[in-house]
């Protein structure tokens, strides 16, 4: 197993670097200039070309790159063209929020989704089932952003219970932290909700037809137990594949979930990144990305040995 | 390896980020003494003489302050110094510092700090160069005695000193003053009545202000960047709010204390609500502006560019921009803020009265014009030049101009404009944007009303009269001759459409009615601001 984890992240390497290449490639044939935006709407031509010059952006693409890649495995992604900042702090800064804000999305997901996946297969063909995979076509279909807003206006604005934006480090208390990340959480969560219990009843259903389940009911065992131990498990391969491909969709949602919500986190800082062309900390965000992706697809990967033992590596 | 030691694992790492990478907390006694307020935009990065974004002047001016600073009667006030001499041929200029002023370190403010402070700021600024071009010698006589010996007199060196457009030249100490001016600087000692808290800054997110106890403000009552700088809270905090939605319900749910610059379509929920106050929040407003290419056909005709302005309508700008409120908007026969001393509409019967598309058509065909792709870009992620876009690309069609419609982004808008290759090679004939009413006071600041050819702002016009009475308005030696050389100056730079002013429009800020203190400005002031619980 363990040699099984080093080659797949040593597998990552080459899927970074294209990655690295791609990003930077893209970036220099966009239209745009940092520099533009830095010097202001009065500067002169000349200021221009004199902050290009400054930042290095007049310097020829193969120059631009291999010094790009030379900071990188020296562990330095650069520093950013508009604040001065070297960009690992930037994401450091970033990172707890939207790292808050997943882990709590996942976690409603998964409380939620996986019973309402359960239900509605164990009363298939039901008023339930169909209420229930009802909810989920509704949750999918509304955009992320108008949730948060219907959520912000009830349970903020006219209820008071909850704030409307910003976020709470865990380390000022739990409920400060959580009050801040549950409107954003149900919204972002919405579309993976619908998803995930799609995917638990879709898997149940197919589990619910076999032999042992039949073995299961005949020997007499409680309905709760045949179908959170015995069912759910052997269901659980592609439940932790949607899951797992779902972390995407969250990097996705978390753009819009925190300008919606104000929330400090790295959705923000790449739009805040792209809409400036600040392009070391664009390249910096795409290859944390990546990584992460990357290694959730591992996780996932080894999650399936937790799950069916019959899986090996 | 089993479920338990891997739950184990991810819990324990979580916490760990979370809990690590937080931010310091603040005392819970603190948050009647905290300003939250919103800004305009990201404080994206903070110095203020290498990034001229007016966010960032606007921090600035809480963290550094001026030899001079204009006041509400746009004149030229005494800020940092105490005194001035001006020799009788009004070629040196001999400054004295007041005392007991200091720097956000302890050190004491030096005349070795303003030189190189000016030094920096004279070579970013359009005044400022206009200084070094005729400078002789800038130097420091004693501690607090600097002079400024140049070659000719140049009468608006304290309005240059005081003036609140960007860059301001703001004071720093001489180790960061020395600091490139085409180069970042990445230390904040200031000199003004707050400090900034480099520590919690997160850009894009949040930057904290502290009040500078050491600070010694002047006796004045305070007047915009002139006067007493009082600071009556403890800590200010820039909040950044990327949605406006997002920003109103913070500001009705008591989240934030102040919101700079609520959009139109957002104040009336504001106004409705008690505890809100809701007024203009920059008398001097803005101008709103499209600019053509004069280097190429059809706008490198007049009678062209005179077609487009006869035919336009600032009224169809104006609520585009701004909705169905008419007390955010006035028609500008011309380039100069209203209400402002020089304000003129000398020249400005082509924008006034009753459009006349016929006569708009005919001109256009004089000019040559055959139906060639007009290149309009419109930045899309900027509501004020989409706006202007829309009634644009409805203008020219109605002239049966052939459109070549440009959506992109600001960034996008911000390089290409710049290009002087012909429009189908990646160059444009014309874009969107808007002027602070504060840079169109009068011509020193106001970069898009030169008309210097090659040397002029994007579109570079060219028009000799236009740039005659630029010069006559700095050689005035009155406000009456000042007053002369606008109106002249307004007539050449309509009559030969320097850029095309589509009105002047204003925009309100809101604030919860525990707030008191705020002032209408072109930046927001928080001096004399204060705040109960």
């Amino acid at each position: 197993m363990l040699s099984y984890i080093l080659r797949r992240i040593v597998a990552t390497l080459p899927v970074m670097a294209i990655v690295a290449l791609f990003v930077f490639s893209l970036l220099y044939i966009a239209p745009g200039d940092p520099a533009v935006v830095i010097a202001g709407d009065q500067a002169s031509p000349e200021d221009v070309e004199r902050i290009r010059q400054s930042l290095g952006l007049d310097r020829p693409f193969l120059i631009q790159f291999g010094s790009w890649v030379w900071r990188i495995l020296h562990g330095d992604l650069g520093t950013s063209i508009f604040t001065n900042l070297p960009v690992s702090t930037m994401i450091g800064q970033r990172l707890g929020p939207t790292l808050s804000l997943m882990m709590v999305t996942l976690l409603l997901t998964i409380v939620v989704a996986v019973p309402l996946g359960v239900v509605s297969a164990w009363k298939a063909g039901s008023l339930i089932d169909r209420a229930i995979m009802g909810f989920a076509v509704f949750g999918f279909s509304l955009p992320v952003f108008v949730v948060g807003y219907m959520l912000a206006y009830i349970f903020a604005l006219e209820l008071e219970w909850l704030p409307v934006q910003g976020y709470t480090p865990l380390s000022q208390g739990v409920w400060p932290w959580l009050e801040n990340l549950i409107l954003p959480a149900i919204a972002l969560g919405c579309v993976y909700i619908a998803l995930v219990a799609r995917i638990t009843r879709a898997a149940m259903l197919e589990v619910l037809q076999q032999d042992y389940i039949r073995t299961a009911r005949a020997k007499g065992l409680g309905q709760g137990g045949i179908l959170f131990v015995h069912a759910l498990k052997n269901a659980a391969v592609p439940i932790v594949t949607v899951i797992g491909i779902g972390i995407a969709l969250l990097i996705g949602g978390a753009v819009v979930t925190e300008s919606v919500f104000a929330i400090p986190g790295l959705g923000r800082l790449t739009i805040d990144a792209i809409l400036r062309r600040d392009y070391p900390v664009i390249q910096g965000i795409v290859l944390l990305f990546s990584f992460v992706y990357v290694l959730v697809n591992l996780m996932i990967d080894v999650t399936y040995t937790l799950v069916d033992p019959r899986i090996r590596y | 390896m089993d479920r338990r030691t891997v739950l184990k694992g991810l819990a324990g790492a979580g916490g760990l980020a979370l809990t690590g990478l937080s931010a310091p907390a603040i005392a819970q006694g603190a948050a009647a003494r905290t300003l939250r307020f919103v800004p305009q935009a990201n404080l994206a990065n903070f110095d203020p003489i290498w990034g001229t974004q007016y966010v960032v002047r606007n921090a600035a001016a809480l963290v550094w302050d001026t030899l001079y600073g204009v006041d509400a009667k746009l004149q030229p006030q005494r800020q940092m110094v105490e005194s001035e001499e001006t020799s009788d041929d009004g070629k040196i200029w001999t400054f004295k510092l007041r005392s007991g002023l200091k720097f956000h370190d302890g050190e004491p403010v030096l005349s070795k700090d303003v030189v190189a402070s000016l030094s920096r700021w004279a070579a970013r600024d359009p005044m400022g160069l206009m200084i070094l071009a005729i400078q002789q010698e800038l130097s420091a006589v004693d501690d607090r005695t600097f002079k400024w010996v140049l070659k000719q007199p140049f009468p608006k060196m304290l309005y240059a000193l005081a003036k609140n457009n960007s860059p301001c030249a703001f004071i720093m100490p001489e180790r960061i003053a020395k600091t490139d001016p085409f180069k970042q600087i990445s230390d904040y000692v200031g000199s003004g009545p707050m400090k900034f808290v480099k520590s919690e800054w997160v850009p894009g997110a949040k930057s904290v202000f502290e009040k500078f106890a050491d600070y010694v403000p002047r006796q004045e009552k305070a007047s915009w960047l002139a006067g007493g700088k009082q600071i009556l809270i403890d800590r200010v905090e820039w909040l950044v709010m990327p949605d406006p939605a997002t920003a109103a319900a913070a500001l009705q749910n008591g989240e934030v204390d102040w919101w700079e610059n609520p959009i139109a379509d957002l104040v009336p929920v504001l106004k409705n609500n008690k505890n809100i106050s809701v007024d203009i929040g920059d008398p001097l407003g803005n101008v709103g502006s499209f600019r053509m290419n004069h280097l190429f056909a059809p706008f490198n005709d007049v009678r062209a560019r005179r077609a487009v302005l006869m035919a336009l309508s600032q009224e169809d700008y104006m609520r585009a921009i701004v909705g169905d409120d008419d007390a955010l908007w006035k028609p500008l026969p011309g380039f100069f803020t209203p209400d402002t001393p020089l304000y003129s509409e000398m020249g400005g019967e082509i924008l006034k009265g009753k459009r006349d598309l016929d006569a708009a058509k005919k001109l256009l065909a004089e000019s040559g014009y055959s139906g060639q792709p007009v290149t309009c870009l419109v930045a899309q992620d900027q509501p004020i030049t989409k706006a202007q876009g829309d009634v644009t690309a409805d203008l020219l069609k109605k002239l049966g101009m052939n459109v070549d419609f440009v959506a992109t982004d600001w960034g996008t808008v911000g390089s290409r404009r710049a290009q002087k290759t012909p429009p189908g090679q990646g160059g444009w004939n014309m874009f969107h944007t808007w002027h602070a009413g504060a840079d169109c006071i009068n011509p020193a600041p106001y970069t898009a009303i030169r008309a210097n050819g090659d040397k002029a702002w994007f579109g570079w016009p060219n028009s000799p009269n236009t740039e005659k009475e630029v010069t006559a308005w700095f050689d005035a030696k009155n406000l009456d001759e000042e007053k002369a050389a606008v109106g002249r100056l307004n007539k050449a730079a309509l009559d030969d459409v320097v850029y095309a002013p589509t009105g002047f429009f204003l925009t309100y800020t809101a604030w919860r009615k525990n707030v008191s203190g705020i002032t209408k400005g072109p930046l927001p002031f928080f001096w004399g601001v204060s705040k109960t619980a």
